[in-house]
């Protein structure tokens, strides 16, 4: 059995990117626990857990979330493989060296970064530490941007420009709607821009943090350095969505049997996305009151509108695709259409956060956690799972079982208890990014431990189905070569 | 070698001395003005070079990254604001800049971009456009005076000539991957 090009890869940086998504779920855990008074680390190492978290989870969503969209763009593109092989090494070398800064350097200022905070550590770490995890960091971004370039090449040489790419000529009506881009090409050219421009503002930043590090006489703006941080990190996490998806499109159109259409209606809808990822992260920053009134309104009013347009289109694509389709639910498709569920139910936090007057009282409460938690842990994780049972369903005997069906029950309930707990904290106005909390703010943080714990038995489970797969394809090659 | 002549020429030009003195009394003609100037004089003499010793720059510059890697080096170097000091004190530092742009990063440019892939190219310049952005906001926003040979008010200026390098750029880019390729 000959595996399609670039599969192998996949593989490789599917399985990094679980195990690195497990580990962060350790430190979670952990973190919660020490909230919950069950355990006690102290605050320094909290910090560092909180960093490495942070990072972490952002960096391995990242990775499964390109190896999705590298994956289908490829049916419909010439992607390199090297370029993805590259961004591997990059991304492990990256992740070394944050790991390296945060427990060999003790590096505890959050995967925020906020300038100044890496030079001013009050001697709780030092420069060897911060730079280490800038750089890390760095080197994790300069392997997107390579696939991301070349995302964007494939596609300008292909449909002849990014505008192209997003149907933009569907849109005009100077192309039928039957000869629009597919719904993976569109998705992609959404994410090389988004992720391109967060890219250019992360690097700004992180090399400006750099020399305020070595030379701490250097002084430069924080309001600026806190829009590039947010422009940076908010469009880069907020895109592991708009790359997952793609497995939505993919997968529910596979096993319905039904195309997943790029309608006028949806083409408008990325193209609303692609503007408004990149200008919504000011809703970051409402409490910073030096912030320009109108960018803080544009900020709120587009992170209404920013949700919705594809979240819409997708979702009820999703239920249209699937209805009285017959479709056969297998472990892939449950969990895309899980993720559906996730997607939409996270959101509602995240918009109610984003209305000045809810941010006043809640945004530094673990509601804001709690938004997120749903939104990745039940949307973008729940595709990347999704994902890897769909990619390993048609190729052998292997066959999801009992185990894996109760992992499934069990990573759904476990999310929402842990998503649940944070938002219940939120409402009981638990500060978040507390090492330690009142006896009255324990009982959900340890909820929330224990759900984690299932949560990591339930992600456990997904991944030791991958490696059990991985070990007969091994199996199967070595009786082939013998064969041969 | 209608190239060749220009910029010889040009480099000629650029060595008179009360060119040297006008070119290096600010900041910003130093750095944007006569950097980028001596560059491209190397950029011109380089067409004559690479034809004329078309199998060294097959041997050693094959794929164009060792060239492009020179020009880095080079480039990033003289992007430091201590390098700009040194080249107005110390002769030796002055004399490499003189021979830096022009053969170091023009004539390796020349021979590299046509050998670079789209995507390495791509890589070139989305690596250019946050390094400029980086001395924008150095030079614009640093509280400190960064050259002993030139005022903190001139530093600004040649942050903003950075930060309108940077958005030409920009520009450039968002032009080129909006406009449509398909007859190429």
């Amino acid at each position: 059995m000959r595996m399609e090009k670039g599969k192998s890869t996949i593989i490789q940086q599917l399985i990094i990117a679980a195990m690195m998504i497990i580990l962060m779920m350790g430190f979670g855990v952990l973190m919660l626990l020490q909230q919950g008074g069950v355990v006690d680390f102290g605050p320094a190492a909290f910090y560092q857990f909180l960093t490495i978290h942070g990072t972490g989870m952002i960096g391995g969503a990242v990775l499964a979330a390109t190896a999705i969209m590298w994956y289908f763009l490829n049916k419909y593109v010439k992607l390199s493989l090297s370029v993805l092989k590259l961004n591997i090494v990059l991304f492990v070398l990256g992740v070394v060296m944050i790991i390296v800064g945060v427990f060999a350097f003790e590096f505890s200022g959050s995967w925020t970064f906020l300038y100044p905070l890496p030079a001013i550590s009050s001697g709780a770490w030092g420069t060897a530490g911060a730079l280490t995890y800038l750089i890390g960091l760095q080197l994790v971004g300069l392997g997107l941007l390579i696939v991301l370039l070349d995302a964007g090449r494939a596609i300008i040489q292909k449909y002849g420009s990014l505008g192209k790419g997003l149907g933009w000529d569907v849109i005009t009506g100077k192309k039928r709607e039957q000869d629009a881009p597919p719904a993976a090409v569109v998705a992609s050219t959404m994410v090389v821009i988004v992720d391109t421009a967060a890219l250019l503002s992360g690097t700004i930043v992180i090399f400006m943090n750099i020399i305020h590090v070595i030379n701490p006489a250097f002084t430069f703006d924080p309001l600026l350095a806190k829009n590039l941080t947010f422009a940076f990190g908010h469009i880069l996490a907020n895109s592991t969505i708009y790359m997952a998806v793609i497995a939505v499109y993919e997968i529910l159109s596979r096993s319905t049997g039904r195309p997943w259409k790029s309608n006028k209606a949806f083409l408008i809808a990325w193209t609303m996305s692609t503007l408004f990822t990149m200008i919504v992260y000011p809703h970051h920053l409402l409490q910073d009151t030096v912030m320009p009134t109108w960018a803080l309104i544009v900020g709120q009013v587009l992170s209404f509108a920013n949700g919705l347009p594809v979240l819409v289109i997708t979702a009820y694509g999703a239920l249209m695709i699937v209805y009285k389709s017959g479709i056969k639910w297998r472990m892939g498709s449950s969990l895309i259409f899980l993720s559906m569920f996730g997607w939409t139910a996270g959101v509602i936090p995240a918009i109610l956060d984003s209305a000045i007057m809810v941010n006043h009282v809640m945004h530094n409460t673990k509601w804001v956690p709690g938004h997120f938690h749903m939104y990745m842990g039940l949307g973008v994780i729940a595709m990347l799972f999704g994902f890897m049972y769909y990619l390993v369903q048609n190729d052998q005997s292997i066959r999801p079982n009992q185990l894996d069906r109760f992992a499934f029950c069990l990573y759904t309930l476990s999310i929402l208890g842990v998503s649940f707990s944070f938002l219940t904290s939120g409402a009981i106005s638990t500060p978040r990014k507390f090492a330690t909390h009142f006896e009255q703010w324990q009982a959900p943080a340890i909820f929330g431990g224990v759900s984690g714990i299932f949560l990591m038995i339930a992600i456990g489970i997904f991944i030791i189905y991958f490696i059990r797969y991985m070990v007969n394809r091994n199996k199967d090659f070595s009786v082939e070569k013998e064969i041969a | 070698m209608k190239g060749l002549m220009y910029g010889i020429i040009l480099y000629i030009v650029l060595l008179l001395p009360s060119v040297i003195s006008l070119m290096e009394k600010f900041i910003v003609t130093h750095m944007l003005l006569q950097m980028p100037l001596l560059l491209i004089s190397g950029v011109l003499i380089g067409d004559f070079v690479t034809k004329k010793c078309p199998s060294f720059f097959e041997k050693w510059n094959g794929s164009g990254i060792p060239g492009m890697t020179l020009v880095y080096i080079v480039t990033m170097y003289w992007m430091l604001p201590r390098a700009m000091d040194e080249a107005l004190l110390i002769h030796f530092v002055n004399v490499f800049k003189y021979v830096s742009f022009p053969f170091l990063v023009g004539i390796p440019l020349r021979d590299s971009w046509p050998r670079l892939s789209g995507l390495a190219k791509g890589f070139v310049i989305f690596n250019y456009i946050p390094m400029f952005g980086v001395m924008a906001w150095l030079y614009i926003d640093a509280p400190i005076q960064l050259c002993n040979n030139y005022l903190e008010s001139e530093q600004k200026i040649l942050g903003w000539g950075f930060f309108t390098l940077m958005f030409c750029m920009l520009f450039y880019i968002l032009q080129n991957v909006f406009i449509d390729h398909s007859a190429e």
